[in-house]
């Protein structure tokens, strides 16, 4: 199949996945911003607004990453009630041109919110050109990681109840974004700042705060932790890969 | 027993002695069963399949079918035959344990991607996605064919005029009746111009009025050249739109024809539904009980003439016609009082 063909698809796909949801019910953009900005209103209740500039990388990231787990699992229901995914299979659509379809679609719904937590960290003056692009590149890897976790897990767990993975992807969203130093530095672990960078959603945290100039990193530590997400990332897209069917026998 | 159920039963006996002359089946002359011609859309040829789970199941037991071009073939069974097993593989969803089949000379094996091309289908129990419209089931769908914009719309507009949605098509799903809904669905089989349309079950949980606008709809695709393939329990169904069917039960095919190929499996021409005590109904011929009702199933219209009458100077309620496919189905699949064991 041409390459040319699998993107389009894929951009159908993403577009038949958010705009019909957006057009239809324009405040889930409100609810996905809602979702990451929680956490900033008990941190200006709590630290009165010291931390809130770690808060607003926190969101960013919980923008992209929250939703990203969820797409993966929530496209079950696009097998099992809806039955989408069986007609595309029957149809000339590429499996990687579903996938990545799915995962693009929430992408494309929490780009506003994104943008607007971006927008406010402009207003602090953290962002540079260059700390702009390495924030974008980490934000589109961490989504790529969540993404293929939520795959990971619905390709694993494929006969569990909808209720059962809504319940995981919630503890899953809470445990990797809510809890590990997303929305607050990592060096307040002291000695177990070293979690931060095996769960993808901290470390990427991390670096951003790098870039930033929040929180100083050294060039070999920053390439190791790229190093560290990338390897992450292709090990669970990897273990998608390997369980997942389109086809199935 | 008073006159008025005598007169009655006089004007049933006519009317079933009327019905006996008329029921005579008219076929389409191009249609021929059993033989797999040039002009045979799909064929499996010992397709087997076995789940592998906390125990084996043999979904498929060897199941060789043809399907010619531009006909509606149906594959009719009780829940659990097979039915949805063998159309998701030959849509190329699920591989067979062995054998292979071929959709328009393309194998599902080993060729998936050329039958994709060719095939539409339609999944069982399928729910619509209730933030779509019916324009965008249909016209997403289009595109995902590969079609441009203009030919998107193009063949968009003509299938959700061929399901009559068109008025409807911005409606969003969720504001729509059970059978628009299944017809939004439908049209996104129809939009894609596929050759083979392959419909698991599309009328089931409709009501009357809104399976008949599905039975139409299928009808009206079938004369414009299209191949359909749709599974079904529901003998009505099956006799109303099908010009040849199959019937499967266990996984294996038991009966494949035309209608009146079908009907002709069985000894049996007609039934009479008799309601009421009578000992000798058996005399006449196999007896299936349904409570105070009995169906007694006669060899010729004689036999069944000779019942009615006997009814009559009884004064029991009585009904007589040909048989229905119902009642072949029921005798092909397992006797006609396996009810009574359930």
């Amino acid at each position: 199949m041409k390459t040319t063909k699998i993107l389009k698809d894929m951009l159908i796909i993403a577009w038949m996945k958010s705009y019909p949801d957006f057009r239809r019910n324009p405040l889930m953009l409100l609810l996905i911003a809602m979702i990451g900005a929680i956490p900033l209103f008990f941190m200006v209740l709590f630290s009165g607004g010291n931390m809130l500039v770690h808060g607003l990388i926190g969101a960013m990231i919980s923008g992209v990453a929250f939703i990203g787990v969820m797409a993966g699992i929530q496209d079950i229901s696009w097998d099992r009630y809806v039955k989408i995914r069986e007609m595309i299979v029957a149809m000339p659509v590429h499996p990687a041109s579903y996938a990545l379809g799915i995962a693009l679609a929430p992408l494309l719904l929490s780009i506003p919110s994104v943008v607007f937590f971006g927008a406010l960290l402009a207003s602090w003056g953290v962002f540079s050109l260059t700390a702009t692009l390495w924030t974008i590149l980490a934000l589109v890897v961490v989504w790529a990681a969540m993404s293929a976790i939520g795959f990971l897990i619905s390709t694993y767990l494929f006969k569990t109840s909808m209720m059962v993975l809504n319940n995981l992807s919630n503890l899953l969203g809470i445990g990797i974004i809510f809890i590990p130093p997303v929305y607050y530095p990592e060096t307040l672990l002291g000695n177990l700042s070293w979690i931060s960078v095996i769960i993808p959603t901290s470390n990427v945290a991390g670096l951003i705060r790098a870039y930033m100039g929040l929180m100083p990193l050294s060039p070999e530590t920053i390439m190791v932790r790229w190093l560290i997400l990338i390897v992450t990332t292709m090990m669970f897209v990897g273990l998608t890969s390997l369980k997942a069917r389109w086809r199935e026998t | 027993m008073s006159i008025a159920i005598v007169d009655y039963l006089q004007f049933e006996t006519t009317t079933c002695v009327l019905s006996i002359c008329v029921a005579v089946y008219k076929q389409p002359d191009h249609l021929h069963s059993e033989m797999i011609t040039l002009d045979t859309a799909v064929k499996s040829e010992k397709l087997v399949k076995i789940y592998h789970s906390k125990e084996t199941v043999e979904a498929l037991k060897g199941v060789n079918i043809g399907v010619d071009k531009g006909e509606l073939f149906t594959l009719l069974g009780p829940n659990g035959a097979g039915k949805t097993t063998f159309l998701r593989i030959i849509s190329t969803q699920l591989m067979p344990t062995e054998g292979d089949a071929e959709v328009l000379g393309h194998s599902v094996v080993n060729e998936p991607e050329e039958v994709r091309k060719h095939i539409s289908v339609v999944p069982q129990d399928v729910a619509t996605y209730n933030n779509f419209t019916p324009w965008e089931y249909a016209y997403y769908f289009a595109r995902l064919r590969g079609m441009s914009v203009s030919d998107a719309k193009q063949t968009s507009e003509k299938a959700l005029k061929a399901v009559d949605l068109w008025e409807l098509k911005n409606r969003m799903c969720q504001t729509l009746s059970g059978g628009e809904r299944r017809r939004a669905i439908i049209a996104s089989a129809l939009s894609s111009n596929a050759d083979v349309l392959m419909l698991d079950e599309p009328t089931s949980g409709l009501d009357a009025v809104a399976r008949r606008g599905v039975w139409s709809t299928l009808r009206d695709m079938v004369k414009e050249g299209k191949t359909i393939l749709l599974t079904t329990h529901m003998m009505e169904e099956a006799e109303m739109v099908s010009d040849r069917l199959a019937i499967i039960n266990k996984g294996n095919v038991i009966a494949t024809g035309r209608l009146d190929e079908i009907k002709a499996l069985i000894q049996e021409k007609y039934r009479v539904v008799v309601e009421g005590q009578f000992e000798k109904l058996s005399d006449y011929g196999e007896v299936a009980k349904l409570g105070d009702r009995n169906i007694v199933y006669v060899k010729t219209q004689n036999e069944a003439l000779e019942l009615l009458k006997t009814t009559l100077k009884m004064n029991l309620r009585a009904e007589a016609s040909p048989v229905t496919l119902e009642d072949v189905f029921v005798k092909l699949v397992g006797g006609i009082n396996n009810h009574e064991n359930h």
